[in-house]
């Protein structure tokens, strides 16, 4: 078996603890300095990828620490944003939203320092992430740009630099996350113009994370975005779309969401194994990275840890039979 | 001419005691609060919110709908029929809701809406208007394990929603909003959605107006007059076009055209007198009595002192469009 199969990995982030939460709310309320903060964010940095460490992970994320709201941390690091009062995404969940203001211009490296710091922790390769540019439009507020796709293109050139400084820092994994694109189908072209702008002439492993959306209405459209790797919830729809794959190949690398990340229960072993091997039905396992169906920040540490045991187990016994 | 908020307004703002709802769900969730507590929370929040609504200037108003946790399971969880599914986001909003999935027959086992619609009524200075979701956008955006087929399972939802419907008539309600934003997007459904709005206002005798958004609404335009409701509020944000196909064709008398101008999902703030010349523009063509002016879609995908700013603006050019459009005409 090549060493290259079934690779297990994350999304990007993970829970919280609960230090680090109150660190926030201390900063919020002038009772601690930025560098405590910081202090805390690091030290939840090291505990996560020690964790991906102790559970066998093959490819580890550094957790997201140190952003707030995935969309808001990169506008609050550019050029050409505001950041806006709390709007509600969903039940009682509340986040700033960005605001374009003015044009968009990267002021400088955004996430190379922290991916640099959170490789030298491991000797195992660290994924840099980004939000990529469509989603960074379309969940913005815009007061500046005269169309969407004036401003999804510039902050596709901005991020392209991002892309291109994290690749000449060494990151040989770099994931540019797409959620929003599953929405509008008549959006995907765009979406796929901004993403040719931020991977040209990058080679490291490109990848991107989309979920929750309507994909059997953009596939296998969306394979044209240039990224070699797709990490898409799976498991929230019980693995049925990965019988897309029997009328249209699956023709890039796929990353199967293997975990509901919504839910406190803690799949079974069987379930993920089942997803895994339904989905070699379709694709050689070189060409299968095994997730969770999303970021893991919604779910208690102790969750999280216990949905990853479960899927490094799966993914053992999968490599066991072949 | 009538300003209207048209549903959703957002619940929380900043600082502690404009977020009170939200500590008050936290605290809910984790056991440290009765139902009747958190309602409470609500009751004040929703007298808020009409005064807030009130002191823009409109004219009518919601009870900002602070106590739905979303536009779906606010009625699914209270229907018979339903289980709580996965996690979707809700349109292209970057906003999310629990799929509703049928898993038996849709039926009205209790009232949904009306205790709410009491409540806001007795603390509002402005006419109050109940919002429901339409049967077609709920069997749209629900999961479907019972029925197997669209049509079936709306005509069933549009049967129990008659029910609410004819519920809040009773209660004193006189007008009511059934939002169908989901036709936006599949308006190739405009006959399903005409025959299931024949069932949901059967025996409804105050004006019924339809709310359209999030999507194109000029596809439905040739269409609306021959539904049976008294009005249909219109997003003429998501598509610009929808201003000058409704000011050169307006749809026949004597629906009433709600318009949606003033963008509520973006915080760049309109100025008052582009939206009254929005307005006017149709009001002059389509009679001024029957123009109303509204926001593109309910206005809780903004900020609240942003909210507040957009509804003065929207109550401000509804007053100039409706004095140019009179003037005009004497």
């Amino acid at each position: 078996m090549r060493d290259d199969a079934l690779l297990t990995s994350t999304i990007g982030s993970f829970p919280k603890p609960e230090y680090l939460t109150k660190a926030r709310a201390a900063l919020a309320q002038g009772k601690i300095g930025e560098a405590e903060l910081k202090a805390a964010e690091e030290r939840a940095t090291r505990e996560t990828i020690a964790l991906q460490e102790e559970l066998g992970l093959d490819v580890l994320v550094d957790g997201e620490m140190y952003r707030g709201d995935m969309a808001t941390y990169f506008a609050e690091n550019t050029d050409g944003f505001a950041v806006s009062g709390l709007v509600r995404s969903y039940g009682n969940r509340y986040y700033r939203k960005p605001i374009l203001t003015g044009p968009v211009r990267r002021r400088g490296p955004i996430t190379v320092e922290w991916w640099k710091w959170a490789q030298s922790l491991t000797k195992k390769p660290m994924k840099a992430i980004i939000t990529g540019p469509y989603t960074m439009m379309d969940w913005s507020f815009d007061e500046h740009y005269a169309s969407r796709r004036e401003a999804c293109l510039d902050l596709a050139r901005a991020l392209h630099e991002e892309v291109r400084d994290l690749e000449a820092a060494g990151a040989r994994w770099i994931q540019i996350d797409e959620p929003a694109l599953s929405v509008r189908v008549d959006e995907l072209d765009l979406a796929i113009a901004a993403m040719a702008i931020v991977t040209e002439g990058i080679r490291a492993r490109t990848l991107t994370h989309i979920c929750y959306g309507t994909f059997e209405q953009i596939y296998p459209r969306l394979l044209d975005l240039a990224v070699d790797e797709f990490d898409l919830a799976m498991a929230d729809t019980g693995f049925a779309l990965v019988d897309h794959f029997g009328k249209h190949p699956f023709t890039k690398i796929f990353g199967l969401g293997v975990f509901d990340v919504h839910t406190h229960v803690v799949e079974p072993v069987a379930s993920m194994r089942a997803g895994i091997e339904k989905t070699l039905r379709y694709l050689p396992p070189e060409r299968v990275t095994v997730v969770p169906d999303c970021g893991l920040k919604t779910r208690t540490w102790d969750e999280a840890k216990d949905k990853l045991v479960h899927l490094v187990a799966a993914v053992k016994q999968v490599r066991e039979g072949l | 001419m009538i300003a209207s908020a048209l549903g959703s307004y957002p619940r929380i703002g900043e600082g502690a005691e404009a977020q009170r709802l939200r500590r008050a769900i936290q605290k809910f969730q984790a056991g440290g609060l009765t139902r009747d507590e958190l309602r409470a929370v609500e009751d004040g929040v929703t007298a808020e919110v009409l005064g807030e609504q009130a002191a823009a200037g409109v004219d009518w108003v919601t009870d900002g709908l602070v106590r739905w946790e979303d536009g779906q399971t606010h009625f699914t969880d209270r229907l018979h029929g339903f289980r709580r599914g996965q996690l979707l986001r809700y349109f292209d909003t970057n906003t999310y809701y629990r799929q509703p999935v049928a898993v038996g027959p849709v039926r009205w086992q209790g009232p949904i809406a009306i205790e709410d619609f009491r409540f806001a009524a007795a603390h509002s200075t402005q006419p109050v208007r109940p919002v429901v979701t339409g049967p077609y956008t709920l069997a749209r955006l629900c999961a479907d394990e019972h029925y197997h087929d669209l049509e079936a399972f709306a005509l069933d939802l549009a049967r129990a929603l008659n029910t609410e419907l004819r519920g809040l008539e009773a209660a004193g309600a006189t007008m009511l909003q059934v939002d169908e934003p989901a036709l936006t997007w599949h308006p190739e459904d405009e006959p399903l959605a005409r025959r299931l709005l024949a069932q949901l206002v059967g025996g409804v005798t105050v004006p019924v107006w339809v709310a359209l958004y999030l999507g194109p609404v000029t596809p439905l335009l040739d269409r609306v007059a021959e539904w049976p409701v008294a009005g249909v509020w219109l997003d003429c944000v998501t598509e610009p076009a929808a201003v000058a196909r409704l000011a050169a064709r307006p749809p026949a008398e004597p629906l009433r055209l709600g318009l949606g101008v003033v963008d509520a999902r973006n915080t760049r703030l309109e100025e008052a007198a582009a939206l009254s010349a929005t307005l006017a523009r149709v009001a002059e063509r389509a009679g001024a009595d029957r123009v109303a002016a509204t926001t593109s879609a309910g206005l809780e995908f903004l900020p609240r002192q942003r909210a507040r700013e957009k509804l003065a603006r929207l109550a401000e050019a509804a007053r100039l469009a409706g004095a140019a459009v009179s003037g005009k005409g004497a």
